[in-house]
């Protein structure tokens, strides 16, 4: 070996390799096994609660949807009974279509309205910041709480809704009838939700190129020419962001239904995680059709999580 | 472990250096032996694998076959900071949480040197960059050519075997890039360290290296000093990328008959003795620099006729930017006080020892086998 | 003729001057009246969304005929403070609050450092896998606890955690946004920076600590902020995990206030308004932090 190497000796002239392919080989191993095992003590900590907390329980739903009885026990194995069964089971097909609705009236509403606050928000000159935190406060209240304040505004004797109402002369309504109910809970997440999505734009907006506006206003563009042509389009991406993850939180909603109007009169706000905590804690014998349902939840989340990286994908993949 | 040594005479050598990036080859069976001292200048297009074979040796990436020696120590297996190597980024990589003393003493303190040799060697360090001023600046309040001192400030105060330089200029505006070029010039003279320095311009290359490593899609393809590699270009990649404007190369053949070897492309011409004689007939592509044109007067019927179609005035010299038989470009470097001007008829002769010769595959033929 | 066109001509440039002064002036007072109008659209908006929070405020200084008398006093002078008084020393109030504090300061104390650990390996460390692993980490992103709550229960309840602190904070690590958010921060590093580390000698947890940690503190924070509020106003969970009244968080508390007990609106009025005296507390000295919240959605693309 040395011989190749004093052969070559001769005015910057390398040798050739000196280790045999397996002794490279081994090392080289040894090498990765250490970068591996670093990775992982860093990521070891989290993924472990990720797995355990998360990956485990989802894939756990799906075991406990072949099942029927009670989650304290005593369940047997029933195939896809639960998901056959469950549009007739009581309860199920109302939570679905009442979580459905409660998604697509406060959705729109949420982003139109952010939409707007945002759009006045981002060019205001002066006290920005004072609206910023006045706007954004509903977004820090629990929904328990949320609902408690809506207690105050939706009481038909003294609640503000009606006196309001009163003062200009009008009926006392009932907020919480069975025909209002869902509609009232929308308009408590538009108020609590609304702060959110405003801000969110606001950033898009200020990080908007704002040479585009200059040459634009030169062109002659109205500002609502210069709305539909250059801040639609440009906060496109950010629009499409925004309608899937505030879809996908509307399809969540429990807390405040529980508060508000205990999921009535009736089901008329029965959502679907509601109607999951029913079948677990409500009955015993239901524990297969809360995971069936929940199964069907975390399917849609899942599906508008993919579609949402699929549509943004360009970006992501650069890193 | 088995212990592998490589040539100590050496300070880097390269054996075999083979570099994958899943499929995709960067760098191809790279051989190189860089001796103490040397200011090597590895050069070449971007993507050409230069960046990669440096963080290779530094031993921030793994390669995927072949062997790095450092000082006569097989390296493939040792942690970066176990190299000896000092490294310069192309975005400095200060530590902006720390002043420009706690950057300069990091390394330092990290390998366990004393408290009062830290601060002995790096006011050392300041001096010789002209630092003292900013040791308790963090880097964000300092100028780019500053932070570019503080980067070889850390290098330096190791006093590693070797520096390991990463496009450091790149970042700078084109005055201070030219000052900082002697500086380090200068730097290099003084410290006498081994440096590889790795860029794109050629200028800096050619000013400052003692050799130049010319790669292309993770092959090198010469090794030579800055005026081996200029006059005699071991392909015609190697002509092309070096010298602005690049070498002029015409595709023809080469064709013998009684009279002696002539070139037969755009134009015709004798070309006895520039290739040995086992030189086979075939396709080849002549070359010749700018200056090395002689540029006659129209009335000169012993050249090839040639129409100018541009001038470029670049201070002492103009470029002819002319065609030759109304269908071949050809770029050639006269005196600026030449009256020569667009659309002039002009007549050129390219003198036989300034020509290089490519072969079908574009690699230089010598002149004697 | 000489001076008559040149008096034309200074004519004309005093016009334009004019002119022009005339369109500065104008577009000065189009720009003050279009502020304005920002001004009148946003105070309307913020008196929207922030009156609620007033009204409760009143209703929780009032007894309980005033609370149901018609037209309402609209100050509440004098105030009354029983329902405080009832809230802190008749209910379990100020053990919620604690068991709040306590569990969304562990969880966000566990969680800020086990996910900038696990974002510094996503985005530093070449290991086999790490793309899977984020990718899953990506699709999972947004499933929600109140969708698991059958396996998470049986899963804590066979670990035999149930009513137990641990039954609170271990399941909220899950969430890996923080993870997802600390890799894009790191990322956002100068390049090169812990590759100067490491040739400086530094071990990898020596970069994490001394190099990466200080440097993205901006967004520790941030991340702190974000999980602090989600626990602070998480429900769900905390509801079905304990049973044991010495374990109910604020939310569970305050909803237990509503489900039982009858219709005590004094008392409602007054935890509404407890409750968010912590959250708006750190709201006001976070503020930035807070509205980086929202960022942190956009910063996610």
């Amino acid at each position: 070996m040395n011989e190749a190497a004093g052969m070559n000796l001769s005015a910057g002239q390398p040798g050739r390799m000196r280790l045999s392919r397996a002794e490279h080989r081994r090392l080289h191993r040894k090498a990765r096994i250490r970068r591996e095992l670093t990775g992982w003590m860093f990521l070891g900590p989290m993924f472990a609660c990720f797995v355990v907390f998360l990956v485990i329980p989802v894939a756990g739903t799906v075991w406990w949807s072949t099942r029927s009885g009670s989650i304290f026990g005593g369940t047997k194995f029933v195939g896809l009974r639960n998901f056959i069964e469950l549009p007739g089971t009581v309860g199920a097909w109302p939570a679905i279509e009442n979580t459905l609705v409660f998604a697509l009236l406060s959705v729109p509403l949420i982003l139109i309205g952010a939409l707007g606050i945002a759009l006045v928000l981002a060019r205001v000159e002066h006290g920005a910041s004072v609206y910023r935190f006045l706007v954004y406060f509903p977004v820090l209240v629990p929904g328990v709480v949320a609902a408690l304040i809506w207690l105050f505004l939706t009481n038909i004797d003294f609640g503000l809704f009606n006196d309001v109402i009163r003062f200009f002369g009008g009926m006392p309504v009932t907020w919480l009838g069975a025909d209002s109910a869902l509609t009232v809970l929308a308009i408590l997440d538009v108020w609590r939700n609304v702060g959110y999505w405003a801000m969110f734009f606001v950033a898009a907006i200020i990080g908007l190129p704002q040479e585009l506006y200059q040459a634009a206003e030169l062109d002659g563009a109205s500002v609502l020419a210069r709305f539909r042509y250059l801040t639609l389009p440009l906060l496109r991406r950010i629009v499409f962001f925004a309608v899937i993850v505030s879809t996908i939180w509307g399809l969540q909603v429990f807390d405040t239904a529980l508060v508000l109007t205990n999921g009535g009169p009736g089901t008329a706000t029965t959502t679907v995680i509601y109607r999951v905590w029913l079948y677990v804690f409500g009955s015993n014998n239901k524990v297969g059709f809360a995971s069936a349902i929940s199964l069907v939840l975390i399917v849609a989340i899942l599906a508008l999580t993919l579609v949402q990286m699929w549509l943004l994908r360009d970006r992501r993949g650069r890193d | 472990m088995t212990a592998a040594s490589g040539n100590p005479a050496y300070a880097i050598e390269l054996v075999d250096v083979t570099k994958h990036y899943g499929k995709t080859p960067v760098l191809s069976g790279v051989n190189l032996a860089i001796e103490p001292g040397e200011f090597i200048a590895l050069l070449g297009p971007s993507g050409c694998g230069k960046s990669t074979l440096l963080k290779l040796i530094a031993g921030l990436e793994e390669l995927t076959d072949g062997e790095i020696y450092v000082g006569g120590r097989l390296a493939n297996y040792l942690r970066p900071s176990a190299r000896d190597v000092a490294m310069v980024f192309q975005n400095y990589a200060l530590y902006p949480h720390m002043t420009v003393r706690e950057n300069l003493g990091f390394p330092l303190k990290m390998s366990g040197v004393s408290r009062d040799e830290v601060r002995g060697k790096v006011e050392a360090a300041a001096t010789l960059l002209q630092l003292n001023a900013q040791l308790e600046s963090y880097p964000d309040e300092l100028s780019g050519g500053q932070r570019q001192r503080v980067a070889l400030g850390r290098a330096i105060v190791r006093e590693p075997l070797a520096f390991l330089m990463d496009e450091p200029l790149s970042n700078l505006d084109a005055l201070l890039r030219v000052e900082m070029r002697t500086e380090l010039v200068r730097l290099h003279k003084r410290v006498g360290r081994t440096t590889i320095y790795v860029t794109h311009d050629q200028v800096e290359a050619m000013t400052m290296a003692n050799r130049i490593v010319l790669m292309h899609r993770g092959v090198i393809q010469q090794v030579g000093s800055p005026g081996e590699v200029y006059s005699t270009p071991a392909n015609t990649f190697v002509a092309t990328f070096v010298g602005s404007p690049p070498m002029n190369l015409f595709k023809g053949r080469i064709e013998s008959s009684a009279g002696g070897r002539m070139f037969r492309g755009p134009f015709d011409l004798p070309v006895e003795g520039l290739a040995p004689p086992a030189f086979a007939d075939g396709p080849v592509a002549l070359g010749i620099r700018p200056e090395h044109i002689h540029v006659l007067d129209p009335g000169d019927a012993t050249g090839l006729a040639a129409v100018v179609d541009l001038v470029e005035r670049v201070g002492p010299d103009s470029y002819l930017w002319a065609l030759a038989n109304d269908a071949t470009s050809l770029t050639a470097r006269v005196d600026a006080a030449s009256a020569i001007r667009e659309g002039d008829r002009i007549c050129i002769r390219f003198p036989l020892q300034h020509l290089r010769l490519f072969d079908a595959a574009g690699t230089r033929v010598a002149k004697e086998a | 003729m000489g001076r008559t066109l040149e008096r034309t001509a200074r004519t004309i440039s005093t016009e334009t001057r004019r002119i022009a002064a005339d369109h500065a002036r104008a577009r000065l007072r189009r720009r003050r009246r279009a502020e304005l109008g920002r001004h009148l659209v946003l105070a309307l908006v913020t008196f929207i969304l922030v009156a609620p929070f007033y009204y409760v405020f009143l209703a929780s200084l009032k007894n309980s005929t005033e609370i149901f008398s018609y037209p309402p006093k609209l100050l509440p002078i004098p105030p009354y403070f029983g329902n405080y008084r009832a809230l802190l020393w008749d209910t379990g109030f100020l053990r919620w609050m604690f068991n709040t504090l306590f569990v969304a300061g562990s969880v966000t104390t566990l969680k800020v450092f086990l996910d900038s650990m696990a974002g510094y390996a996503l985005a530093k460390i070449d290991m086999t896998g790490k793309r899977a692993i984020f990718l899953l980490m990506l699709i999972l992103l947004m499933v929600p606890i109140g969708a698991l709550i059958v396996p998470l229960w049986s899963l804590v309840s066979a670990l035999g955690l149930t009513n137990t602190y641990l039954a609170l904070i271990l399941p909220p690590l899950a969430n890996p946004l923080g993870a997802i958010l600390m890799r894009q921060f790191i990322l956002g590093l100068p390049r090169d920076l812990d590759n100067a580390a490491r040739l400086d000698g530094l071990s990898e947890f020596a970069i994490y600590w001394r190099i990466v940690l200080p440097l993205i503190k901006p967004g520790l924070v941030v991340l702190a902020v974000i999980i602090f509020t989600d626990q602070f106003m998480s429900f769900i969970w905390p509801l079905i995990a304990t049973s044991s009244d010495d374990l109910q968080v604020l939310t569970v508390g305050v909803a237990a206030l509503r489900a039982h007990g009858g219709a005590n609106y004094g008392l409602w009025s007054a935890s509404a308004v407890m409750s968010l005296v912590p959250i708006g507390v750190f709201f006001f000295v976070l503020q930035r932090q807070f509205l980086a919240r929202s960022l942190a959605g956009a910063l996610k693309q």
